[in-house]
């Protein structure tokens, strides 16, 4: 699924974001990034999605090499990605449904199976009760939801949640956490970033990779794949 | 494509809610546009009207040639072989008083009553003459040397004022035509531009989650699309009109001009302004979404 061979990613500014990164994980592992603000956890994220091409290393993602990966297998690549941006990025003006249909859209999937996904994915972050509603009336809460929502309904490969927790309170942002593992399965890897240690701290199963300054120490415990 | 099929209803909604987040602008661009194409569907018509006139001038295209009074029938039958022996010269024939003065009254249809003021028929005979209007200047050289004619009416000194103000109309139209394609497509691309800076967090989420970039351009293409085309039918209406209430005008004061029949004419300049308002609005849509696709990155 992702492989890392002595990557870095140095911005254009001088910044060190990613130091030396070596790292193997397959398909149906859940991945916990922990490490504090600016540590380099969005980073290198960013690099999974072809946001930034790495400096230095080679980087493989779903087979596509990073460094030299074209506008068109950048597209594909993130088609088979589900991402939940920290700041949701949600379509302000549109309902639920059809922030989460809106991710699917250009994914071939005929109308009706991607209204059932969509209205499926709702449904299981507990939101069938909001699916008619605009996402500009939505609490914090339920806009992470949809979010999520979003990036599963599309049946990707890998979800990346980057922060999903964020201000929550420790109850909904456990909440929040078991439900994503919860989309792990044989064929899709799930990637979550976080600065609060304490939510993965009771975690006895997956990947742990902690980030600090840009160096990456990885920690496996119990069945890390499905 | 199949993609595009399956999510019309989306791209028509999002190019909706694209016209309503600029709403102002939007509807001045539309008045803009409408009253561009209205000048254009105006220079069009000019256009065709004149080019019809000409060409029914010339399509019957012929000369009057006057004789002298008190010629005898055999000095008349003599005057119509020696035109007839002209080269260029077709159909010859008399139009006696009485003809002359029944062609004006359908000419004039319901204002021919003003014939009725003259107490005798004012017309005088002449002999109709077809020529081949290419010919023309040969023709009436040798004619005037001809003996008995009094006097020649041709229809050449207007023709060639026709012809002037053809090219003149010609002149205008084409620049008319460019101007209002640069203009419209300024106006349209312009437009898109400011859509896709307005809804650029948008944009930026579809490509982050993979949306080809003709599925991001199409509703901004639509919505460039319908602006025009309601430009278009905006000129198209005001176009009707004018014809409408113009042609009725022209027909009171001027009768005897030929004019094209409105309908067919209204017809051809509202197909055209549709037409060319559709394709400049989608090529000034792809003109404003051309620098989209570059920061794919996202």
């Amino acid at each position: 699924m992702i492989e890392a061979k002595n990557v870095s990613l140095v911005y254009e500014n001088g910044t060190v974001a990613l130091r030396d990164v070596n790292l193997h994980i397959e398909p149906g592992e859940i991945v916990y990034i922990t490490g504090p603000s600016g540590s380099g956890k969005t980073s290198f994220l960013k690099l999974l999605m072809g946001i930034e091409y790495p400096t230095t290393g080679r980087l493989k993602v779903m087979k596509q090499t990073m460094s030299k990966i074209n506008a068109s297998n950048i597209r594909r690549l993130r088609q088979n990605i589900g991402p939940v941006f920290q700041e949701f990025k949600l379509i302000r003006g549109r309902t639920a449904l059809e922030n989460v249909m809106l991710g699917m859209r250009f994914l071939g999937f005929p109308p009706k199976k991607m209204h059932e996904y969509a209205v499926e994915a709702l449904k299981n972050v507990g939101l069938e009760h909001k699916i008619s509603s605009l996402v500009d009336n939505l609490s914090w809460g339920e806009s992470q939801r949809v979010a999520i929502a979003r990036a599963i309904a599309r049946r990707p490969s890998l979800i990346i949640a980057d922060e999903p927790t964020g201000n929550l309170d420790i109850d909904n942002a456990m909440n929040i956490m078991d439900l994503l593992v919860s989309f792990r399965d044989q064929n899709t890897t799930v990637i979550i970033t976080t600065h609060a240690t304490h939510l993965i701290e009771g975690k006895e199963e997956g990947t742990f990779i902690r980030i600090d300054n840009g160096n990456l120490s990885i920690e496996r415990k119990g069945e890390a794949l499905v | 494509m199949k993609s595009i099929v399956y999510n019309m209803g989306y791209f028509l909604k999002e190019a909706k809610t694209l016209f309503k987040i600029d709403l102002t602008s939007n509807i001045l661009s539309i008045l803009s546009i409408g009253l561009i194409f209205f000048i254009l569907a105006l220079v069009i018509s000019g256009w065709d009207i004149m080019s019809f006139i000409v060409e029914t001038v010339e399509r019957e295209a012929e000369i009057n040639v006057y004789y002298k009074e008190g010629l005898s029938d055999t000095e008349i039958s003599k005057l119509l072989e020696d035109i007839r022996s002209v080269e260029g010269v077709g159909d010859v024939k008399i139009v006696d008083e009485e003809e002359s003065y029944l062609r004006m009254k359908d000419i004039l249809g319901d204002e021919a009553h003003i014939l009725e003021l003259f107490e005798e028929n004012p017309f005088s005979p002449f002999i109709e003459v077809q020529i081949n209007i290419a010919e023309s200047d040969v023709i009436l050289r040798k004619l005037k040397q001809v003996e008995n004619i009094e006097y020649i009416r041709d229809n050449k000194r207007v023709l060639d004022r026709l012809n002037d103000i053809v090219s003149v109309i010609e002149f205008v139209g084409i620049l008319v035509v460019v101007a209002v394609g640069i203009s419209t497509l300024m106006v349209v691309s312009h437009i898109i531009r400011q859509g896709i800076y307005n809804n650029r967090d948008q944009i930026n989420t579809l490509k982050l989650l993979g949306a080809p970039q003709p599925f991001i351009d199409f509703p901004f293409i639509l919505e460039g699309f319908f602006l025009t085309l309601i430009g278009g039918l905006i000129a198209s209406i005001l176009l009707f009109v004018l014809l409408n209430y113009g042609y009725g005008q022209v027909e009171l004061a001027i009768p005897f001009i030929p004019l094209p029949a409105a309908d067919s004419l209204i017809r051809s300049i509202v197909t055209f302004t549709l037409v060319t308002s559709a394709i400049l609005g989608i090529i000034g849509s792809l003109l404003g979404v051309a620098k989209q696709g570059e920061g794919f990155r996202g």
